[in-house]
């Protein structure tokens, strides 16, 4: 039987790539270790890609100025990031779609297109700084990041690009485990940890302006918008069904709860260390490590450093791969991890384009990185509340989202929370953009 | 189908003195204007009816006069054009909207949502529609799926109608999704997808999202019943899942009984283990038992992979009743490259393909053209020595027989080579399983 197969059904055909398959049948047994396993996914990776470069110099700079201070924001935080990224999960598997390609489709190709452009700039000034944090955290082993930056390019673009969504979610999996070194490195600080508990209910305030600031930025840099962009995009990559709905969501939740834990471990390890012995100023990752060697030891810089190069490496995968997904989406091109070139040429281009950009800016030496992580906090402080005001918007949704839209409590815990972090978000942008 | 095609072209809108393209987001936003020329309201969106043959025409606007938005028949207008909407009489009649059947908003339901390319095989998004007075009425012509149409809209007004139509879809070569618009739903058939090959809408509905492929399957379904078999055999294991856990037992099973036993086997095994039993209840008889027969066999050997259906004949048959046999069976051409030979007590002799039952002389017997040294594998044969042999003898069909010799199922090359690509190749394609 011949059949007659135009040449455009290969581009077809390719749409399916990468697109995760499960196993037809799974034993009870299987099934149990799943369970556990079905923790560790794109919720893992996206709110994790938050501890990078800057936000560890966040987190350290806030334990070094305030000690545990801050640790009750963090609660909150966690709250507020565990709401949005479950919406964002669910938003996922109810309706197929990336988070772009819902905007796009409800909104109108200007405001897609606005939001595009600025998770572009946004996600490529701070994909320099991640391979900033890359070259940084190596540095302090003795590897020049002229060498390291470039390998370390080249393999992210590999497992992207070479790999298939499933191993790649594998890869990024494994670079959350440097992540354990941040616990380790708070208790090697020996911390008081009855203060450490008493910070963490009782709210406690300053009334200066770089308390308010540093809050601010902590929840700046903790909720960034390629969070809810990567994790919709790559639930739907998943394949998840409907059924799987719960699964998803909770992943999403505890995903934001460890990564919000790793942020508070930072916290105590400076706040036990620096902040007592009165190092109160800290501009970077690398600086926070080297900071911390005479009080808490070697072994408290090495895990510091560990912690910086997992978290610059798997931020610096997903930047691009957000930044590929929802330009794809907006645009409607072909997309999905472990596509050849040939296959969805667009997302391909970009995520390649990105990765060499990023890369070579970062090894230019005397690169101005604060300026520049300031603007990317500008452009995602704007970028953020129109996130979250239309996940908001189509989480609720009766025509998009059917019988899983949001109403009643949920709806208004979502409204408060999208409400305080968009305020929180602008209060960020004119700080930082009158030079505060 | 070449009538409707005809049609579909409507040569006034292609040929010579081709109307002028009006842009959807030229229209909406415009002014809606009376015969005298005075600003009444703006038109907010395009309604058009959908689902008959040809251009879908436009049946009204929903437009915005004095803080309420209404609906204005097509009918009442005299003149559409970039700058405006223009009423017939001067007296402006606006009436309440509501949906009709088959009736879709342009902007709202079709502008920026996907759409499928039928000449292309896939999915597209719709950057701009395109409107043209043709054959008497107002219709939609096309979709630009190109870079012009968005960046038309996404330049303020002033500078986007400097930018020229470009090349766009016609619409007869595209189908919308409206699955999403109420009152539509289900009512709008797909007749185009008819012409795709299953494979390829099996393609469509696997780069589509969940809702969408359902109305895919779903419109191939209400059209043809052995389509949407096909469609489904074509599609990989994770979507047969999802579109078949939805469906009543009964559906499964009718989808099941339109389709070759050995596939039909494999979506039984991607079932919940509590549906297997009561979808295969209810099978037609002679299906279930086949089924069931493979049900029992390793996926991972020659059982698994086999088909039951073949043509097994005594040596003692003429050539010419082996043809008829042939010609007559329902068996699908591509297990039908041999008919196999048994002897006197049943147990496999021999093949004899169907070239050479052509060839062979007038009046001969099976016996005189068998070939006995083709091999045969048992059930549980591994992939590698079912493809070893294959490329040893040459062979595009090998027979799997039990342990006394008799023939239970055939394997053909184009299962063993889905089943042996190379793990690299079959993600590439997309075929079967996890990486």
């Amino acid at each position: 039987m011949v059949v007659r197969v135009p040449p455009v059904m290969r581009r077809v055909r390719s749409a399916t790539l990468g697109r995760p398959r499960l196993p037809a049948r799974l034993s009870p047994r299987r099934t149990r270790i799943f369970a556990f396993v079905g923790l560790l996914g794109p919720g893992l990776i996206a709110a994790n890609a938050g501890n990078d470069a800057g936000g560890v110099a966040t987190y350290a700079s806030a334990g070094a100025k305030y000690g545990y201070g801050l640790l009750w924001t963090i609660v909150l935080i966690t709250l507020s990031l565990g709401v949005v990224q479950m919406l964002a999960a669910r938003m996922g598997v109810v309706t197929g779609k990336g988070l772009a390609e819902l905007i796009r489709e409800e909104y109108g190709i200007r405001w897609s297109v606005f939001a595009t452009s600025a998770v572009l700039v946004a996600n490529l000034g701070l994909c320099v700084s991640e391979f900033v944090g890359v070259g940084a955290s190596l540095g302090l082993a003795g590897i020049p990041a002229q060498a390291s930056v470039p390998v370390a390019a080249l393999g992210i673009w590999l497992i992207i690009v070479r790999g298939s969504y499933r191993s790649a979610e594998r890869v990024f999996i494994a670079f959350t485990i440097p992540f354990f070194a941040y616990p380790i490195a708070a208790i090697l600080a020996h911390p008081h940890w009855g203060a450490v508990g008493r910070a963490v209910v009782a709210p406690h305030l300053h009334a200066s302006t770089s308390y308010v600031l540093l809050l601010v930025a902590t929840a700046g840099t903790t909720i960034t918008p390629y969070m809810q962009l990567y994790l919709q995009s790559a639930v739907v990559e998943r394949g998840a069904r409907e059924d799987e709905l719960a699964r998803e969501e909770r992943e999403a939740v505890s995903g934001a709860v460890f990564a919000n834990l790793v942020a508070a471990f930072i916290v105590i390890a400076t706040g036990a260390t620096l902040f007592t012995h009165g190092v109160h100023d800290i501009s970077s990752a690398a600086d926070a490590a080297r900071a911390l060697n005479p009080f808490a030891g070697h072994y408290a810089e090495v895990l510091f450093g560990v912690g910086l190069l997992g978290a610059s490496l798997l931020a610096a995968a997903i930047l691009p791969i957000a930044t590929s997904y929802v330009i794809s989406e907006s645009l409607g091109y072909e997309k999905g991890i472990g596509r050849r070139r040939e296959e969805a040429p667009v997302f391909v281009n970009i995520i390649t384009t990105m990765l060499i950009v990023s890369a070579f800016v970062a090894v230019i030496p005397g690169v101005p990185v604060i300026s520049l992580l300031i603007g990317v906090q500008v452009v995602n402080g704007l970028l953020l509340p129109i996130n979250l005001f239309f996940i908001w918007r189509l989480a609720r949704s009766a025509h998009v989202m059917g019988a899983r839209s949001s109403r009643g409590l949920p709806d208004l815990v979502t409204g408060i929370t999208v409400t305080v972090l968009s305020t929180l978000s602008l209060v960020l942008v004119v700080v930082t953009a009158s030079g505060g | 189908m070449e009538a409707a095609r005809e049609a579909l072209t409507m040569s006034a809108v292609n040929a010579t003195q081709a109307p002028p393209i009006l842009h959807l987001s030229s229209v909406v936003g415009s002014p809606l204007r009376d015969s005298a020329g005075e600003r009444l309201g703006r038109v907010e969106d395009v309604i058009v009816r959908l689902g008959g043959v040809g251009y879908p025409p436009i049946t009204g606007f929903l437009v915005r006069v004095a803080g309420r938005t209404s609906f204005l028949g097509v009918e009442r207008i005299s003149d559409m054009a970039p700058d405006g909407v223009v009423l017939r009489t001067e007296k402006l009649d606006l009436r309440h909207f509501e949906r009709r059947p088959e009736e879709v908003l342009l902007k709202r339901d079709l502008l920026d949502r996907q759409l499928i390319n039928v000449e292309g095989a896939r999915l597209v998004r719709a950057n701009e529609i395109e409107l043209a007075h043709a054959g008497g009425s107002w219709r939609v012509v096309g979709v630009d799926t190109g870079p012009r149409g968005g960046l038309r809209r996404l330049l303020p007004k002033g500078l986007g109608v400097h930018i020229a139509t470009g090349e766009f879809l016609d619409w007869a070569g595209v189908e919308p999704f409206v699955g999403h618009v109420p009152t539509v739903r289900l009512r709008v058939p797909h007749p185009k997808l008819a012409k795709l090959h299953p494979a390829q809408i099996a393609d469509l509905v696997e780069a589509a999202s969940r809702p969408e492929g359902e109305e895919i399957i779903q419109a191939v379904g209400d059209d043809d019943r052995e389509l949407e078999a096909d469609v489904f055999e074509e599609l990989d294991d994770q979507h047969q899942r999802e579109f078949l856990e939805d469906r009543p037992d009964a559906q499964v099973a009718a989808i099941l009984s339109r389709m070759a036993p050995d596939d039909a086997a494999d979506i039984i095994g991607e079932l919940d283990e509590d549906r297997r039993e009561p979808v295969l209840a209810l099978l037609p008889v002679s299906h279930r038992v086949k089924v069931r027969a493979l049900l029992g066999y390793d996926p991972a050997e020659a059982g698994g992979l086999m088909s039951p259906d073949f043509i097994l004949l005594a040596g003692t048959t003429a050539v010419s009743e082996a043809l008829r046999e042939v010609r007559e069976s329902p068996i699908a051409p591509e297990l039908l490259t041999s008919v196999f030979v048994r002897g006197a007590d049943g147990t496999l002799e021999g093949s004899v393909p169907v070239a050479a039952l052509l060839r062979a002389a007038e009046g001969s017997r099976l016996e005189a053209v068998i070939k006995h040294e083709v091999p045969c594998i048992p059930p549980d044969a591994p992939f590698e020595e079912i493809a070893r042999l294959m490329a040893d003898y040459n062979l595009t069909a090998i027979p799997v027989a039990d342990e006394h010799e008799a023939m239970v199922g055939v394997v053909t090359v184009d299962d063993l080579l889905g089943a042996m690509l190379p793990r690299s190749w079959r993600r590439r394609f997309g075929l079967l399983g996890e990486d």
